[in-house]
């Protein structure tokens, strides 16, 4: 079974079982009587909920999701002091069956729900304050009432901190743009060699293409040279020729010492 | 065989010569006395004597049917020519040794001996040498070889350059230029342009140097590469009469990449703070007349 099921079922035996709610009919019954008591009931559970997504807002990590719970309780909260006006309005109209005190106390009620609304962190000001620590917290509801005597000389002042601030900032970028420039400088240089050894490489290649063929060729020549060279030297010095010639050696060198004996 | 050169070398000439009892002349034999004699003579430091050697030693190559010793001994010949500077020789022997090797299908060498000879030539007579650069390149461009061609070019330019000749040297940088077309040297063809129109711009012509660019910005390759951004900020200056900015554009990399005697033209640029001047005086009318 899902968990949207298992939220109908509940639903409907909630519902089979109102009747049994105290608090509900209370305030079903609460809110039959006026139209002030109905609209307090209905603000007052709108202040609730907006509590309640206040609450949420304050602890999201996320910022954009924080941002929007924000901004949706800050848009409840001017509809309800809407609504706390028309309250004021009904709170004064004579009803029937209302004594004069208690009309007195629901002014007081709705003055007391007024601030109670007021009250409500929407996540504006404490942002304000945390991320510019200098400046003045702007208010909450955004007023433009920049008049005449405000625009003198001490309106735009930048504080000693925010005027070093920027000096520094100044100063800074200027190191970072002649860190820069040098950097480029460099690669300007390299970049205008590279593209000359690559021109003087293109230019070798055809040239080395014909010495692989010549020497290819000289190679080739060689080793036939050799192979023939091989065959004559065999030829010339094979073991047979060899013998011969020393055979005829002893051959003569005997006659000599023979002729030599005969002499002498 | 006698060790004396000269010796050698008469006995040499004796053989070619035909007699009656010599009916055709012993060329191997001759050459390789001239060969000798003109060692011998080198050796002795008597260069006038080995140079006459080896010229006859090369013409014994050629009636040996053997073009490349023929222009080797031609090329040493040119050398010693050079050395006792009779630049007429010079000239002569080093041509000589080119045909030969164009004879032998060698146009690398060819070209060489010819680039050679231009050298030698450069400080003294700068014309031939300008023709001798121009033969040198036909010779290569002929065999397809155009990138061999680009130092020519250059030198050849930079000679033009010195007799202060600037629309020839331009138009060198221009064929330069083609040169590096053929053959996709992109970096090559634009430093060419880049210094083409410094050349016009040292030669106070404004108007023809914003007609090189102008033509030159066709090309693709140039068009979108950092010389044309160089080239049109110094064009923009001069037009603007601006010269800090002339200055800066001269000392900046682009142009510092280029040849020796091109830089040294950049440095100068702004010649004559005349011109730049009358650009600006002239610019200011030209406001007054569109008002």
């Amino acid at each position: 079974m899902t968990v949207i099921n298992i939220i109908f079922r509940v639903e409907e035996i909630c519902k089979k079982y109102d009747k049994y709610d105290v608090d509900k009919q209370r305030e079903l019954g609460a809110s039959g009587d006026d139209a002030f008591s109905r609209l307090f009931n209905s603000i007052d559970t709108d202040i609730e909920s907006v509590v309640h997504k206040a609450e949420l807002a304050s602890t999201e990590t996320n910022r954009a999701a924080a941002v929007a719970l924000n901004a949706e309780v800050r848009r409840t909260k001017a509809r309800l002091a809407e609504d706390v006006v028309k309250l004021q309005k009904l709170a004064v109209k004579k009803v029937k069956g209302l004594t004069k005190e208690e009309r007195e106390s629901r002014c007081d009620l709705v003055i007391a729900l007024a601030d109670r609304i007021q009250v409500i962190p929407d996540g504006h000001e404490r942002q304000a304050n945390s991320e510019w620590g200098g400046a003045s917290a702007p208010n909450k509801n955004i007023k433009f009432d920049i008049s005449e005597e405000d625009m003198d000389d001490g309106f735009f002042q930048q504080t000693e901190e925010s005027s070093q601030f920027r000096q520094e900032y100044e100063m800074r970028r200027k190191k970072q743009d002649e860190g820069l420039d040098v950097i480029s400088e460099g690669l300007d240089a390299l970049k205008n060699l590279a593209r000359d050894m690559n021109e003087e490489l293109d230019k070798q290649v055809p040239l080395m293409d014909e010495m692989e063929t010549k020497v290819d060729g000289a190679t080739s020549d060689l080793k036939n040279t050799n192979v023939r060279l091989k065959q004559q030297l065999v030829k010339m010095r094979s073991s047979r020729n060899f013998c011969i010639d020393i055979i005829l050696l002893c051959v003569v060198l005997g006659i000599i010492s023979y002729i030599y004996n005969a002499l002498n | 065989m006698s060790s004396d050169p000269e010796k050698m070398m008469s006995k040499a000439d004796k053989m070619t010569k035909l007699t009656l009892t010599r009916w055709s002349a012993d060329w191997r034999g001759a050459t390789e006395l001239y060969e000798q004699a003109a060692n011998g003579f080198r050796a002795s430091s008597k260069y006038e004597r080995a140079k006459v050697a080896l010229e006859k030693a090369s013409q014994g190559q050629v009636m040996q049917s053997s073009p490349w010793d023929a222009a080797k001994h031609m090329e040493s010949a040119a050398a010693l020519a050079q050395k006792l500077s009779i630049w007429d020789e010079v000239a002569d022997f080093y041509r000589k040794a080119s045909e030969l090797y164009v004879e032998c299908g060698r146009a690398q060498p060819a070209s060489d001996a010819l680039g050679k000879a231009a050298r030698a030539l450069e400080e003294v007579k700068p014309e031939d040498a300008i023709q001798l650069y121009t033969d040198a390149c036909e010779i290569l461009e002929e065999d397809g070889r155009d990138q061999m061609a680009f130092d020519l070019y250059r030198a050849c330019a930079s000679v033009y350059i010195k007799l202060e000749k600037f629309t020839d040297a331009a138009t060198f940088f221009l064929r330069l230029g083609v040169a590096a077309d053929k053959c996709d040297a992109t970096n090559s063809q634009c430093k060419a342009y880049l210094s083409a129109i410094i050349v016009y711009l040292y030669g106070h012509d404004l108007k023809q140097a914003e007609k090189c660019y102008n033509d030159c910005s066709q090309i693709d390759a140039f068009l979108k590469s950092d010389q044309n951004r160089t080239a049109s900020r110094l064009l923009t200056a001069y037009n603007e009469g601006d010269i800090e900015e002339i200055k800066k554009v001269a000392c900046s990399s682009t142009v510092s990449n280029l040849d020796h005697a091109i830089i040294k033209l950049a440095r100068k640029l702004p010649t004559g703070d005349v011109t730049a001047v009358q650009m600006n005086a002239g610019d200011d009318l030209d406001e007054d007349d569109l008002t």
